[in-house]
């Protein structure tokens, strides 16, 4: 196989890059200057080399523990359960939760074979006999993540002293109540609260 | 019990209540769908008779009028088979004189993307359970029939498209239902234990509920309507329409203290109630679907069954005892039935569209249907026949003939 057809077809590889992209983006790599392409695979090598598991959270970082989980100015005892890695970045950005994360690495999908133990699951009870106060379950909501959120909390229900909860469904903030679609609606009224 | 109208004074058994209005079709142009080119007409606010040989695209017609109802064939074909031969992209649209005004209701699909847009007033929707049900229709089609002889799943169809139209959540709901039932087959057939399968199950009660109780609510409501269009189609024999729930019915609510007939069967049973019965039957099937590796109880397992007098002796079951005429006249009931309760929704009268109908009824159920197609009912009719025919509604429609995908007026 030539250079070209080897960097097109592992670039091919990657999620949501067809045949065709793949083909576009290796030819646009070779008419960039040099040293911006190696920029790319220096960064490529370096996240390979220096990006792993936090051992305590599960979280992607190039420290461990990771940065959340080593800042002492976070709520160690309020622990927020989300699906993957970059689902931290949407919570961060909310800028809402100072509490620390746990990543579960995936959801429940028989379909895709994923079950109990290919979840970061025995971590997190691990870390549940430590002073934890609160267990935020924020898996997505979808039919796998609800599964998910379910699954999880039969298993810790019957913990003492720890608050499990679940983020809310409704409205999107800055939507219009017209444009909202039927189900979203729905929930929100099922969610709605006191004034 | 001989039927009479007296015994009967609700609205729904002894025919309709003039709707205030009616929906009607307007403009309607399609582009490369099936055998039609190009193709704009203006429908007459009664409606019109399309006469046409067989292959001129009569059905074909009907079927891209109801595409703006439903977003699919209600011959079943895939979006890609409605594509005419040769093309990539097809597109139908109407304007529709409804109850939120008028409308122009668009859809086009394009095969080479595997792509469906729609579009209301121009403006592209979002998700299509939104746009379900919009423009106000039924179809009357030769097929029908195999609603009552065919399989289970032909009948659970059925429901489930009318629910789709008239009930708020319940496209989602089943959507839901069958995502998270595969997903529990799954851990089933790779032997899940017990806390993974709760979890699944959780899902599955919480939607399956929400479908097993609007399905028993509609059937519930309809019965009476649907008996008395069957014993006037067939000229006296009663016609039970019951739902079958494949986990058995939970006890309905408590009836008021009357000796009113309506409350006499209580009221259909709650969603609570139907969860409830849903989880109890997971809980005694535990060790059947374990071997069998699918879920065997829950609404993909309901039944809708169809019973009638037959041969003046007891009531049979029509799928299995009734002759084709007997199965006929159950499924002409069932979508008058089905009028019904779009015109309860809608608050006007649906667009009847009557593919050959009358083809298939020996000369008195024929002149019955008619009569009951009159009765009442304003609605715009889109009438297909092969050939000329006595048959007479709304006063005498306008005939178009249909030849090779062409109109001729």
């Amino acid at each position: 196989m030539s250079a070209i057809e080897d960097l097109i077809t592992e670039l091919g590889r990657l999620p949501g890059v067809g045949r065709k992209t793949a083909q576009r983006l290796a030819y646009h790599l070779l008419k960039t200057p040099p040293g911006e392409a190696r920029q790319l695979s220096r960064a490529i090598d370096r996240v390979v080399d220096e990006v792993h598991a936090c051992s305590t959270c599960g979280n992607l970082s190039d420290s461990d523990p990771c940065e959340f989980c080593s800042d002492a100015r976070r709520d160690g005892a309020v622990l927020c359960v989300v699906e993957e890695a970059s689902d931290i970045t949407a919570v961060e950005k909310s800028g809402h939760f100072d509490g620390v994360y746990h990543v579960l690495g995936g959801r429940l999908s028989p379909l895709d074979g994923m079950g109990p133990d290919d979840l970061n699951i025995t971590a997190l009870l691990t870390r549940l006999r430590g002073g934890v106060r609160e267990v935020i379950l924020a898996t997505n909501p979808s039919v796998e993540g609800e599964a998910t959120a379910t699954y999880l909390h039969r298993l810790l229900r019957d913990l003492e002293g720890v608050r499990i909860t679940r983020l809310a469904r409704g409205l999107p903030v800055g939507g219009d109540l017209e444009y909202a679609d039927g189900v979203t609606i729905a929930e929100a009224f099922t969610g709605r609260r006191d004034m | 019990m001989p039927h009479s109208a007296s015994a009967h004074p609700s609205p729904q058994a002894s025919g309709p209540e003039p709707a205030t209005g009616a929906v009607r079709l307007g403009r309607i142009r399609l582009r490369d769908f099936r055998n039609f080119e190009r193709l704009e007409c203006e429908l007459p606010a009664e409606g019109v008779m399309i006469l046409g040989s067989n292959g001129a695209g009569k059905t074909n017609l009907l079927e891209a009028v109801y595409y703006l109802e439903v977003f699919r064939s209600f011959r079943g074909a895939s979006d890609r088979e409605l594509v005419r031969f040769g093309q990539e992209v097809f597109r139908v649209e109407a304007t529709v004189e409804g109850p939120r005004g008028e409308r122009t209701i668009a859809a086009a699909y394009s095969a080479a993307e595997r792509r469906k847009q729609v579009e209301v007033d121009r403006r592209e929707v979002s998700r299509l359970s939104d746009a379900i049900g919009g423009l106000g229709a039924v179809v009357f089609s030769l097929e029908d029939v195999e609603i009552v002889r065919g399989s289970p799943s032909g009948r659970r169809r059925f429901m489930d498209i009318l629910l789709s139209l008239v009930e708020p959540g319940y496209v989602d709901a089943l959507g839901k239902y069958r995502s998270v039932l595969s997903q529990r087959n799954e851990a089933l057939k790779g032997g899940a234990d017990r806390a993974q399968l709760e979890a699944w199950s959780a899902g599955l009660i919480e939607v399956g509920a929400r479908v097993m109780e609007a399905r028993a609510r509609w059937v519930a409501g309809r019965a009476a309507a649907f008996d008395h269009y069957h014993s006037r189609i067939a000229g006296g024999a009663r016609g039970v329409l019951g739902y079958r729930p494949s986990l058995g019915a939970p006890a309905g609510r408590a009836a008021a203290a009357s000796d009113d007939e309506a409350s006499a069967e209580g009221r259909p049973p709650s969603r609570a109630a139907w969860a409830e019965a849903f989880r109890a039957a997971l809980e005694r099937t535990r060790e059947r679907e374990r071997r069998r590796g699918v879920t065997v109880v829950g609404p993909h397992r309901d039944e809708l069954a169809f019973t009638a007098q037959v041969g003046g002796e007891e009531e049979r079951d029509l799928r299995t005892y009734g002759s084709g005429g007997q199965q006929r006249t159950a499924a002409l009931a069932l979508r008058l039935a089905e009028a019904d309760t779009l015109r309860e929704r809608l608050g006007r009268e649906p667009v009847y569209l009557l593919d050959d109908v009358f083809a298939e009824l020996d000369r008195e159920r024929s002149g019955r249907l008619l009569q009951l197609l009159e009765e009442g009912r304003s609605g715009q009719v889109v009438l297909t026949s092969p050939k000329p025919s006595e048959v007479r509604l709304r006063g005498g429609l306008d005939v178009w003939r249909l030849r090779d995908g062409r109109l001729e007026s």
